[in-house]
């Protein structure tokens, strides 16, 4: 009752200090909105990309990247080790065949055969037209929807027509051609289904079976050879669940391969994105101090102003603690009202940044570049309310050990 | 002398020692004294007396340097800052030559701040605030603002504060000196009513003609009582 009296009247000064808090609270909420939004672009973009229960197993050891990988051969025997990995629900192999070119598209369309098994997490729920591949077919191919549309009107018109894979030899990647590996061979192949091309432009889904006698066609083995010489190019392991994948790579490290997860990279994001929140809530925080510093201006001038009121106070009984709960309730109260104004001018102006940029740059369907959330905002409001509390806690405590008998004198 | 339990105020050897500097002044310089329930006791002196510090040490605003003060069989003495304030609350009302009411406040909401700090619930603070201020005559005033009373309305504004919590002890601290005579006397009447009723008093002054209201006068010089 009494703080909200004293704010009412001291009211030019209250606002300005409210307003600091706002500001200070705001900002905190942009930045942060800002970090969170930024944070669940990227994950969206990487949702969108593949399932986070996959482990991929790469024919490398574990650890080294790049040029520094050592390969290993990924053999029939490890892939029997692989499904015997607990929580490994399903194992699909990956052959890919030599580039190549689809005959009927021209000399630009260059493609990379993967060969797969049915089912594989790669073939899966992105068609245009007709179906994925199925278990124990032959000569089929499922290709990407740019390949079909240089062949035919729609994508429904190029199923069921046999196109020509030359595999092997020289290939146009971009504007250059390279000499590619041995001598080119022709596979007929009938198109089955056709699929968005987001995923790829190049890659031609095959048969794994096909695959594997494409590639050892061109090295002059038989397919068991080159399954022996060079393995497989990759593994798809599905868990059974994403909570899983972690301990599924590390299995796979453990049998002396490298293995790529969706979900490790979406930890190391989180990761990454931790600092960069903690950057920006830091900068934020500056702001909120400087607001704290404003506080405890304006609560100690209310105690120096209100001496005389603090000795009449104590002269009719008021307590020590009564002294310093009226000052400490009045920073309370410019703190909950500048964290409330504060969230809103954040939340306001985060949508009309994202406002403004829809209209310099319109897309569709735009994500959103500032997410608050709850957990943010009851943090802001929490934040702006220990502040102030803080910022009024030395004020409040001269009020409280004032002397009834010298503040009663004080003019 | 009176028997013990008739007795409300029982000062014995009451000094009060302010450290200035090098040199100490002594305010209080070994004060006894007894007051009784339902007396009006005036206490007379030149300014630098140690009458007011007397009364402050009455009221439990300060403290004294030697000596025991017991009011209502509690020591004063011994307490310390919130013993004190809870003191103030509940055993003496105090009116002061500067009236100290809040300015920013209703005159109800003023005569009802006691009552706040005692964690009385806010009908009952204003309920008791009005009943007292009726009592005084000054029921048509409870929504005015100090500053739209005159001097003798804010005293009264003052005693309805120092009685709403039924103090065993009522303590004046010059509260003519700011009025003009006409309400000095109406107030020194309302104060000898009050009295009349069986409030205890205990008034401070230098002026003898406010002090034969009372009772009993006792006179003060150079911190002793000198009667």
């Amino acid at each position: 009752m009494l703080a909200f009296g004293n704010y009412a009247r001291s009211r030019l000064r209250s606002t300005l200090t409210t307003l600091g808090v706002a500001i200070g609270t705001a900002l905190l909420v942009l930045l942060i909105a800002l970090a969170t939004g930024a944070e669940d672009n990227v994950k969206r973009s990487i949702f969108s990309i593949g399932d986070l229960r996959l482990v991929t197993v790469q024919p490398f050891q574990p650890g080294a990247t790049g040029l520094s990988a050592v390969p290993r051969t990924i053999s029939d025997d490890l892939v029997a080790k692989l499904k015997a990995i607990p929580h490994a629900q399903s194992v699909y192999r990956q052959y890919d065949a030599p580039l190549g070119t689809l005959l009927e598209g021209g000399e630009d369309a260059t493609i990379r055969p993967q060969g797969i098994e049915a089912g594989a997490p790669v073939d899966r729920g992105d068609l245009l037209a007709g179906r994925h591949l199925e278990p124990s077919e032959h000569a089929v191919a499922v290709i990407p929807g740019n390949l079909a549309r240089l062949v035919a009107a729609t994508p429904e018109a190029v199923l069921g027509r046999k196109l020509t894979l030359r595999l092997g030899g020289a290939v146009k990647l971009g504007s250059t051609r390279i000499g590619g590996s041995g001598t080119p061979r022709d596979y007929v192949v009938t198109v089955v289904g056709v699929f968005d091309e987001q995923a790829s432009q190049t890659s031609v889904r095959i048969p794994l079976e096909d695959a594997l006698l494409a590639g050892a066609d061109n090295r002059g083995l038989t397919s068991d050879a080159l399954r022996q010489a060079t393995g497989y190019s990759g593994v798809a392991i599905e868990s059974d669940d994403s909570q899983y994948v972690a301990e599924v790579v590390k299995s796979v490290q453990e049998l002396g391969f490298s293995a790529f997860s969706l979900k490790q990279v979406i930890e190391q994001i989180d990761k990454g994105f931790g600092v960069f929140r903690g950057i920006l809530a830091g900068i934020g925080g500056v702001a909120l101090l400087v607001a704290a510093i404003g506080i405890a201006n304006t609560m100690v001038m209310a105690v120096l102003e209100r001496t005389r009121e603090i000795g009449i106070m104590k002269a009719v009984g008021a307590s020590p603690r009564d002294i310093r709960a009226i000052f400490l309730a009045e920073a309370a109260l410019v703190g909950v009202f500048g964290g409330v104004v504060g969230l809103v001018l954040g939340v306001l102006g985060g949508r009309a940044i994202e406002l403004v940029i829809s209209n310099l740059n319109p897309q569709a369907n735009p994500a959103p570049i500032f997410v608050v959330d709850l957990p943010l905002a009851l943090g802001a409001l929490g934040l702006a309310l220990l502040v102030s509390l803080v910022a009024g806690f030395l004020p409040s405590r001269r009020a409280m050990r004032m002397s009834a008998l010298s503040a009663l004198r004080y003019e | 002398m009176a028997s013990p339990d008739q007795v409300i105020v029982r000062a014995t050897d009451v000094a009060r020692v302010y450290p200035t500097g090098a040199t100490a002044v002594s305010a209080l310089d070994g004060v006894t004294l007894e007051v009784r329930r339902g007396e009006f006791l005036a206490v007379m002196g030149p300014s630098g007396s140690g009458k007011s510090t007397l009364l402050n040490i009455l009221a439990g605003l300060e403290r004294p340097t030697r000596g025991a003060v017991i009011v209502d069989g509690a020591d004063l003495s011994t307490m310390d800052e919130v013993a004190l304030a809870s003191y103030r609350r509940e055993k003496v009302g105090m009116i002061f030559q500067a009236f100290n009411l809040l300015p920013r406040y209703r005159v109800l909401e003023n005569v009802a701040l006691p009552l706040l700090f005692a964690g009385v619930p806010l009908d009952i603070r204003l309920e008791r605030a009005r009943a007292v201020l009726d009592r005084l005559g000054m029921g048509p005033r409870a929504d005015h603002r100090p500053s739209q009373l005159s001097g003798g309305e804010m005293q009264r504004t003052a005693i309805a504060r120092a009685l709403v919590t039924e103090p065993s002890l009522l303590l004046a601290d010059e509260p003519t000196g700011n009025l003009d005579s006409a309400n000095g006397e109406a107030l020194l009447a309302l104060i000898s009513e009050l009295h009349a009723r069986g409030q205890t008093v205990v008034l401070v002054t230098h002026d003898a003609g406010i002090a034969s209201h009372a009772q009993r006068t006792i006179h003060m010089r150079d911190g002793r009582i000198v009667n």
